[in-house]
């Protein structure tokens, strides 16, 4: 969430919310259809480059938050790795089998999974959700009635993280025994939670009724999100450098260009 | 006159319940009338607000019938819990939220955002102020900002200063009347001090939901004096005619002391809450006072061991360190009363942990018939009144039978008779040994019940006075103390 | 039964979308450290991710709740900075979606275990559809791919279905499920009396 890390206000902040999204979608749909190791190599660059230069956060931060990425890069590559078919054996022993194929389209997943988690992660650090959900209802025509719920939702996620507490503190005073087993646990942390969090879903939507709102009716809209240069040169940035990385794949590749789908056949 | 809102014949039932909460009850209220609504805990006064509104049935599913019902056009809503009236998270995009549903211009927001504010006397430096770094009193000012924005003809008022202190209170009625003198106003109140001259009509509920008396102010007060008293509402004077005695003191069935050196309680690692060297004993009864968002709940959650502590802190001479060093020693009812429901209904709640103890049964009976319960001895906690469920999370309290007892604001939005009993419940612990340290903002209990105050400021105790019981000299101090 | 869902039933459902939400994201980190060290027994717990649909919908029992439950969760995940990025947005549309089949299938009518099952069943083929095209896991060698797919299907029953159940069960004894479904026809005529 934005309130947990604070970075600088950076262009990437000003680009329009739907538009940020949509290309996302777009550079994801892009990629799964990118079957090329090389290739694959270029288009991870261009996110990195954009994650560490264009969010406004230090080194460190970034560096924090990247951590769990390495988990998903080794978990994502190393079952393909392991258990993948293919013909080049490298390494057997017992039920493990490493060959080429199944290195190479390993290490792409892994690419893959990488970037995806980049560009999540430079969507979220960069965008305030309530910008994000006037945009939807702007551009997007999404009906308000869903978008000022998950703006009411979102505003209650520190509400239910201190509720949580109270919830723990509450039962260590009334005696609650802790011996119950795993299960018996969650459900006792669960369901107080969940009842608390619709209790008070169902009070806030009442007092929003109550101040008169109507989803069907027109509204007019206190922060008016528009376009600007800046989202131009968002478009750019990627048509530009996806476009050069791609040459570079082909004329200097890196390692041999082969697909990695059809490795096995 | 005409009338603004007004329904005939209403008849309520709660799904799964066997009594009606109305039966035919008829009420019509005219135009620019400030109508008081009073009745005991429990008697529906919540439930009709909602009705007169026309949130039930529309919004909230409850069954209801009538022959007609008139709903006025434009109101507003002052909802008791000051947290779950807000769906933006800054000050200024909840009050847009209520500008953009009236399709005002966005251009005139930003103007209109502070003229609101101001006009509520809610000065912040910059309106884009995250809601929840607003204290109580505050929020609930938020709230009236957001009903002026409506422009309502009517506003229906369900407790809005249930958690609020004596001077935010005053404050907010104060705004009230200032801003919405031409208006009708529909209130639910429990303190009626600062309210009862501003209404210049009053309604009397019968703990069964039917009209007992209706009518100007004074006269329903002087003519039906007798029945509100015995119903146990609160009416002028009702704390001076209570006659409370404290018995001589004699010597405690057990002895017991609370020790403190340099004690300081923390929230993400900043002090909220400090406290120099202190000594409690047995047959001391501490009220806490002190401002919205002074400390007086961390206080309380510190000597429970809830938030992190540092110095020492002995009970018995036992030092403190964790939560299991006080378990059955100490016991704290939090100022929410839902955050301590383990259970899905009132006995099971209230005997929960206890059912192998002695005669459980019978005690349990007597605090909840003594507290107006035993009806609802089978309820969801969560299906009661806001009074009710306060009143359930104290009774829970006294059956643990603790050494020390910790109460934040035990009494708020009771009426006159449970203020009273709760209060007896507490004097007859305390005779018995129990440390009572109490929070609360009332100062007819500091008066009459305490015999010795702490005044918490920024999260220090500034002010440590013993009482006793001569109420004049301490009246003064008193007055003093909370200005 | 009015047509559309209304403003109390969406904030509802995302509001419980949003908790599943986090709980997604404490989990989320968990998945990934099992799922390295044995053979896919990460899979077991895929099921988890399906669940804030089914639980929305046994609560509010109305068209329309899985899709959104699911829609909401995920990207309350997404925004709150998932390890998954985009991808979590994608499979929630497409797993609620699959869900919400199968309960229209039944007239959005049952609510016992052998349907909730189902959509449990048919949210995890949902799944596996997105990982054949995505995840290349059709490359895998067959004695894994099977383990993966009984192991996720597996998971899935027992969260979505089974677990799910337990808990709307649960939350029906709170009373907190009387807020959100209509009234019955019983409770206005008892007002007759
Ligand atoms: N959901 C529910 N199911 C069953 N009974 C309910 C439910 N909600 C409220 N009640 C009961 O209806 C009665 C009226 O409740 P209401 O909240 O209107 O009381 P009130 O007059 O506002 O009391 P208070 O002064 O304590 O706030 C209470 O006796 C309560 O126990
Ligand atoms: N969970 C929390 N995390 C961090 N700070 C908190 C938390 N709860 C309260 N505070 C802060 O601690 C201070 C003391 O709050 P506390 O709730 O103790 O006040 P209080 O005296 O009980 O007020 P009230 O009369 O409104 O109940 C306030 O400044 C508040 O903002
Ligand atoms: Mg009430
Ligand atoms: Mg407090």
């Amino acid at each position: 969430m934005n309130s947990l890390f604070s970075g600088k206000y950076t262009w990437l902040h000003s680009i329009n919310p739907s538009l940020k999204l949509l290309t996302i979608v777009g550079l994801f749909g892009f990629a799964i259809n990118i079957h090329y190791l090389n290739f694959m190599l270029g288009f991870s660059c261009v996110i990195l480059t954009l994650f560490i230069f264009g969010t406004g956060y230090s080194y460190k931060q970034l560096l924090l938050l990247s951590l769990p990425f390495l988990l998903v890069f080794l978990s994502t590559s190393s079952s393909m790795i392991l258990f993948g078919k293919g013909e080049t054996i490298l390494f057997k022993w017992a039920y493990v089998q490493i060959s080429e194929e199944s290195l190479i389209r390993g290490i792409h997943l892994g690419f893959r999974a990488l970037s995806f988690a980049m560009l999540g992660l430079i969507f979220a650090l960069t965008t305030k959700p309530v910008r994000l959900f006037y945009s939807l209802m702007q551009q997007l025509k999404l009906p308000p009635k869903f978008a000022y719920s998950f703006m009411a939702a979102i505003r209650l996620i520190p509400i239910m993280v201190e509720e949580y507490q109270i919830i723990m503190n509450a039962q260590k005073i009334r005696g609650f025994e802790q011996k119950n087993n795993f299960l018996k646990r969650m459900q006792r942390i669960a369901i107080p939670l969940l009842s608390q969090s619709i209790r008070r879903a169902y009070r806030i939507a009442i007092s929003m009724e109550a101040k008169r709102f109507q989803s069907n009716r027109k509204r007019t809209y206190y922060y008016e999100i528009g376009f600007s240069r800046n989202d131009l040169f968002f478009l750019c940035y990627f048509l530009v450098l996806l476009g050069l990385a791609y040459l570079l794949s082909i004329q200097y590749p890196l390692l041999p260009n082969t697909d990695v789908r059809s490795l096995s056949d | 006159m005409t009338s603004i809102t007004s329904v005939k014949n209403l008849r309520l039932k709660f799904p799964g319940e066997s009594e009606m909460l109305f039966k035919d009850m008829s009420l019509s209220i005219n135009r620019g009338e400030k109508v008081l609504l009073l009745g005991t805990s429990g008697c529906g006064k919540s439930t009709l607000l909602q009705v007169l509104s026309g949130l039930v049935p529309q919004t909230i599913d409850i069954p209801i019938k009538f022959d007609e019902i008139q709903i006025p056009d434009q109101w507003g809503f002052v909802f008791q819990d000051p947290d779950t009236q807000f769906c933006m998270p800054y000050v200024d995009e909840e009050l847009a939220f209520v500008l953009e549903n009236l399709q005002v211009p966005r251009e005139e927001m930003s103007s209109k955002i502070c003229s609101l504010l101001k006009e509520v006397g809610l000065e912040l430096d910059n309106i884009h102020t995250p809601i929840q770094h607003l204290s109580g009193g505050m929020k609930q000012r938020l709230a009236i900002a957001s009903v002026l924005a409506l422009k309502p003809d009517v506003i229906f008022l369900d407790e809005p200063t249930a958690f609020i202190d004596e001077k935010g209170t005053e404050q907010i009625w104060e705004t009230v009347k200032r801003i919405w003198k031409d208006k009708t106003l529909i209130i639910v109140e429990h303190k009626i001090e600062k309210i009862m001259d501003f209404a210049d009509r009053l309604i009397v509920f019968t703990p069964g939901g039917e009209i007992l008396a209706d009518g100007n102010t004074s006269m329903v007060f002087t003519q039906y004096k007798e029945k509100i008293k015995e119903y146990g509402i609160w009416y002028p004077g009702a704390w001076d005619e209570y006659k409370f005695k404290r018995l001589a003191e004699n010597k405690f069935e057990y002895q017991n002391t609370l020790k403190l050196q340099d004690f300081k309680g923390y929230r993400i690692k900043e002090i909220k809450i400090w406290a120099d060297d202190m000594e409690v004993q047995s047959g001391e009864w501490i009220t806490i006072i002190g401002e919205n968002g002074a400390g007086k709940s961390s206080l309380l959650l510190a000597f429970m061991q809830l938030i992190k502590t540092s110095g020492n802190y002995f009970i018995n001479d036992l030092l403190v360190k964790k939560i299991k060093d006080i378990s059955g020693l100490v016991y704290l009812v939090f100022q929410n009363p839902e955050y301590q429901f383990l259970t899905h209904s009132v006995y099971d709640e209230i005997t929960y942990g206890l059912q192998n103890q002695q005669n459980i049964e019978a005690d349990a009976k007597e605090i909840l018939s003594s507290l107006k319960l035993t009806s609802k001895i089978n309820q969801h906690p969560y299906h009661l009144s806001v009074g009710q469920k306060r009143r359930l999370s104290v009774a829970t309290a006294f059956l643990q039978k603790p050494t020390v007892l910790l109460l934040d604001e035990p009494t708020f939005g009771q009426d006159s008779i449970n203020t009273f009993r709760i209060l007896e419940w507490i004097e007859q612990e305390r005779q018995k040994g129990t440390i009572i340290l109490m929070v609360t903002h009332d100062q007819h209990i500091t008066e009459r019940f305490a015999t010795r105050l702490w005044k918490v400021q920024n999260g220090k105790i500034v002010a440590d006075r013993q009482l006793n019981n001569s109420c004049k000299v301490q009246k003064e101090m008193l007055n003093e103390l909370i200005i | 039964m009015q047509k559309g869902l209304k403003l109390t039933d969406i904030l509802v459902t995302i509001v419980i979308s949003i908790a599943f939400g986090i709980l997604y994201k404490i989990w989320g980190p968990l998945y990934y450290a099992v799922k390295p060290f044995g053979l896919h027994i990460d899979q077991l717990i895929y099921g988890m991710w399906f669940m804030a649909a089914t639980v929305a919908f046994l609560i509010i029992r109305k068209p329309g709740v899985a899709l959104l439950a699911e829609i909401a969760a995920s990207s309350g995940e997404f925004l709150m900075g998932s390890e998954f990025g985009l991808e979590v947005l994608l499979y929630g549309i497409i797993q609620g979606l699959f869900a919400e089949f199968i309960l229209f299938a039944f007239r959005y009518k049952r609510f016992d275990l052998f349907v909730i099952s189902l959509a449990a069943f048919s949210s995890c083929a949902g799944s596996l559809i997105m990982d054949f095209y995505k995840g290349y896991i059709g490359d895998l060698s067959t004695w894994n791919l099977t383990l993966f797919i009984v192991f996720r299907i597996i998971g899935s029953i027992l969260f979505t279905g089974l677990f799910a159940i337990s808990i709307a069960k649960a939350l029906e004894a709170t009373g907190v499920t009387n807020l959100v479904r209509s009234s019955s026809k019983e409770d206005h005529e008892a007002l007759d009396q």
